[in-house]
């Protein structure tokens, strides 16, 4: 039962060689690329604390360390770019989009690999075509649609039928795409039968057997959407600028593009503004990259 | 769930109508925000794009916003004939090579004939959809055509090495993946924030120090509107052969420092999957590493390669947050790629039709490329 359910490609696996001395010259050329690879795809990383923490001729003179790290620059630009409040909404704005493409993908995810009904596999392609279409085409009905322009949206009364400045407006459209609902299908398609036959044997309905047997053991890709979902939410950046003109839900990495805008030469202050946006994205990432990166490498490819 | 059994007679049974309607409920709430944010709004650009609409719905225009983009339509046909003349000598090609004839200098010669005849024709549609067409955005798509240029293969060729070098016997394997993979999980206007500081003009900035070390003077990188190859060899060329500006190659290179990590990964799962006894077996029959990298390693790995591709390529010509925080007023355009024009029309002149019209335009542009790279490479994939 195992077998079938782990991630089939062999990422750890390499390829069997014999260490013979007079390869040592390929293996140092093998280790020489990759610390060049790290060393390119880190410097920005380090370049992004260290400015962090100078002061603003140091900035200028391009040093490559503090002399003395300037701590409060992170209280500066955190009070100047009301990043506190942008924190906040960032936070909010993803946790309720996470938690509406968990809900849809999950059981669109299930419905799609293991319940037979009419026009399945007619709707599945529909949706998986929506990936391709750029957001450009998208994007300019979906903001009239958002404004109320088109439908009046529920909502309060106050809102007058429109979602501009407003959370679902932010939410609403992250809560399902076609890439997390394929992503689980695969996973779930996997599945044995026996299992569910098992469990229908018990009077379980799909729900049952849903959350009770096939969560459970889809801890991996459900971590590979959350973390994808995550970026997505987290990262968003030309959609939250169109729809928040004013700053009551305005997210993070808009502020942050505000601040960039007016904050002008101070180098130190957007770096710890940058830094202040890149944390939570960097602690999602080391606490769930095994099972990320290796869940992008089995659902990227088996297409 | 009795999907092997052969056809049922049609009955009405509660229990499969129950099924089907648990179908219907469970996927329901994601075809429902999928359609109302991603299929309705297809349609209803359509119905944007032919109206006079700024703001607010205005009159019916027709094709009026299709023409003030393309121009002339004539243009546009010789265009486009333009390059299914070049498909014509593809084909032409590939029949020659697969009858292996011996009058293949006779059909080279002509497929290069065909080859600069379509170039002409295309060269002389464009000119003439330029006269009278929108500047701005025709001149949007070649520097998408840039960008994808500039960023898809050097993107795939880095991440190939390093997968291939992480393949090895090494240490810290996962460690190294985890660095690679940081610059895509970074948002855009963060890493904008610190690659506008590598690449300012200052003479202090990073990139500027490094050239430096070659004895190159510092550049004005993300401000240059200059064609790069002109600053580098002080030639004079214009229009699409001189290539990206300096801007652009600084935005290309923030491109493929973001999305090497990313190919290098599904690169990696690539080459595991790759069954070692082929390797093993090379090496008994005498081939070296180069050899067994050229003769097995790339014909396996070519459905991942043309997938990566395809996603890359595809994901080049709707890219908008990179180039979109990298654009400074002194890049004069010279980096405003398709997306960012379509999102200035919306957002800055709030045209609504035109930009949708705009938009329209670019979705068939990458529908034709991906049937084409479809065609194309396709045919060459391995799939073992």
């Amino acid at each position: 039962m195992d077998k079938p359910l782990a991630a089939p490609v062999a990422l750890s696996v390499s390829a069997p060689k014999k260490f013979q001395p007079r390869q040592d010259w390929k293996r140092a050329l093998v280790y020489l690329v990759l610390i060049l690879g790290a060393f390119v795809a880190v410097l920005p990383f380090f370049w992004m604390i260290s400015a962090s923490l100078m002061t603003l001729g140091e900035t200028i003179n391009r040093q490559w360390i503090p002399k003395i790290p300037q701590w409060e620059n992170y209280i500066t630009a955190w009070e100047e770019a009301k990043f506190a409040k942008y924190f906040l909404n960032s936070v909010v704005i993803t946790l309720v989009s996470l938690a509406g493409l968990l809900f849809t993908s999950i059981l669109a995810g299930y419905a799609f690999a293991r319940i037979k009904f009419r026009g399945r596999d007619l709707i599945f392609a529909i949706l998986l075509a929506t990936m391709m279409i750029p957001e450009s085409v998208t994007m300019i009905p979906n903001f009239l649609m958002v404004r109320g322009s088109i439908i009046p949206l529920p909502g309060p009364a106050a809102w007058k039928g429109s979602w501009l400045n407003q959370l679902p407006a932010l939410t609403v459209p992250f809560m399902a795409n076609a890439f997390s609902i394929f992503l689980l299908r695969q996973f779930f398609i996997k599945i044995p039968d026996e299992l569910w036959d098992a469990a229908r044997l018990d009077g379980a309905g799909h729900l049952r057997f849903l959350v009770q047997i096939v969560l459970p053991l889809s801890k991996a890709p459900i971590m590979t959407v959350l973390t994808f979902g995550f970026i997505g939410a987290w990262n968003a950046f030309l959609w939250p600028l169109l729809v928040t003109t004013k700053d009551t839900w305005r997210p993070l990495m808009v502020g942050l593009w505000t601040f960039v805008n007016e904050a002008g030469p101070e180098t130190q202050l957007l770096m710890a503004g940058a830094v202040i946006t890149v944390i939570p994205m960097l602690i999602i990432y080391f606490l769930t990259q095994k099972q990320f990166t290796e869940g992008i490498a089995t659902t990227g490819l088996k297409g | 769930m009795t999907a092997s059994q052969p056809k049922p007679p049609f009955r009405l049974r509660w229990i499969d109508i129950k099924e089907q309607l648990t179908g219907y409920l469970f996927v329901s709430p994601a075809v429902l925000i999928i359609s109302l944010f991603g299929l309705f709004p297809i349609g209803y650009a359509f119905y944007m794009s032919v109206f006079n609409w700024n703001v607010r719905k205005g009159d019916f225009n027709g094709l009026d916003n299709y023409e003030k983009a393309i121009g002339d339509w004539t243009g546009l046909g010789i265009f486009i004939a333009g390059f299914l003349l070049m498909g014509v000598a593809y084909w032409v090609w590939q029949n020659a090579l697969k009858s292996a004839s011996n009058r293949v200098l006779l059909v080279g010669a002509f497929t290069a004939f065909l080859l600069l005849a379509a170039g002409w024709v295309i060269s002389d549609g464009w000119a003439r959809m330029l006269l009278t067409g929108d500047d701005r955005y025709l001149e949007s798509l070649p520097l998408t055509v840039f960008y994808a240029l500039g960023t898809v293969p050097a993107e795939l060729a880095l991440a190939l090495l390093l997968a291939y070098a992480l393949f090895q016997n090494i240490r810290g394997k996962e460690f190294f993946r985890m660095l690679y993979f940081l610059p895509y999980i970074t948002p855009a206007v963060a890493s904008a924030v610190v690659f506008r500081t590598i690449f300012s003009p200052r003479e202090t900035s990073l990139v500027n120090q490094f050239i430096g070390l070659f004895g190159i003077e510092a550049q004005k990188w993300l401000f240059e509107p200059k064609p790069l190859v002109n600053l580098m060899f002080g030639t004079e060329l214009e229009g699409f052969f001189a290539g990206p500006s300096m801007a652009m190659v600084s935005i290309i290179l923030f491109g493929v420092w973001t999305y090497v990590g990313y190919n290098t990964v599904i690169f990696l799962a690539g080459l595991g999957s790759i069954p070692p006894e082929l390797y093993e077996a090379a090496e008994i029959d005498g081939a070296n590493a180069w050899q067994s990298f050229r003769h097995i390693t790339l014909p396996l790995l070519s459905p991942v390669t043309f997938y990566l591709a395809l996603i890359a390529f595809i994901g080049t010509f709707k890219a908008f947050n990179h180039i979109y925080v990298m654009r400074v007023p002194s890049a004069q355009g010279t980096v405003n790629v398709a997306s960012v024009e379509i999102f200035d029309t919306f957002y800055k002149s709030n045209q609504y039709g035109y930009a949708a019209a705009q938009a329209i335009l670019l979705f068939f542009i990458i529908m034709a490329l991906t049937v084409v790279q479809n065609k194309i490479f396709g045919e060459k994939v391995f799939y073992g």
